[in-house]
């Protein structure tokens, strides 16, 4: 990855942040003085090499891990904001990521039971729930958004 | 890669697929702190797989279903 894709990658992960949303490429391009076609070239790249995923049909941000760009079954209260995570995994991710605590919310896929979790210092306050990761972890890029 | 209440809600979800793997919510916290903590200073740069891995083992997460590859 070069110099230019990792900055072009770390202002869109900022504008994730900034905007509490995915940002658009209009939007990166105009704060990055690119053109549109290059940011949507830059994140093509990124795309390649795991460093975000796009929505094959729009080329739009999909996930930037571990903040998702679209409603999921995770949603994560974290530092003044309301975010949707790829998974349980990426629900904490965001509290890791942004060095904040957080309040998890989600329901069990089974029951359809809400579960709540609050996350201190790193620390979940409920330790009787699971974590099931269904794929292999050498499969885990084959169809990310599956897994 | 969800939250259950139980092992009993996994296996009833699971339906009769192969079961994957199963760990603790605190667990999951340590992993997910450990991986995703210096994803936004822009200093970041990509994990190898290599290093992606030493995450993975030092959490005592090195059975066969952890293997990146």
């Amino acid at each position: 990855m070069d110099e230019h894709d990792l900055s072009l990658r770390s202002v869109t992960y900022s504008l994730f942040v900034k905007l509490g949303r995915a940002p658009t490429a209009s939007e990166v391009a105009g704060s990055e003085g690119l053109t549109e076609v290059e940011v949507a070239s830059g994140w093509q790249r990124l795309h390649e090499q795991h460093a975000l995923v796009l929505n094959p049909a729009t080329a739009e941000i999909r996930m930037a891990n571990p903040f998702s760009a679209v409603p999921t079954a995770y949603r994560v209260q974290a530092d003044g904001r309301w975010w949707y995570a790829n998974c349980a995994w990426d629900a904490f991710g965001i509290c890791a990521a942004l060095h904040v605590d957080g309040r998890i919310e989600t329901s069990c896929p089974d029951c359809g039971e809400a579960l709540t979790l609050e996350v201190r210092d790193e620390q979940p306050d409920d330790e009787s729930l699971l974590f099931h990761c269904l794929v292999p972890a050498a499969r885990w890029w084959d169809d990310i958004v599956f897994t | 890669m969800n939250l259950f209440r139980s092992e009993e809600h996994i296996e009833r979800w699971l339906g009769g697929r192969e079961p994957g793997a199963t760990i603790s919510v605190g667990k999951l916290s340590e992993l997910a702190h450990a991986w995703w903590s210096d994803r936004l200073p822009p200093v970041w740069q990509p994990r190898t797989r290599e290093l992606n891995q030493v995450v993975l083992d030092r959490l005592g997460l090195d059975e066969p279903f952890w293997q990146l590859a």
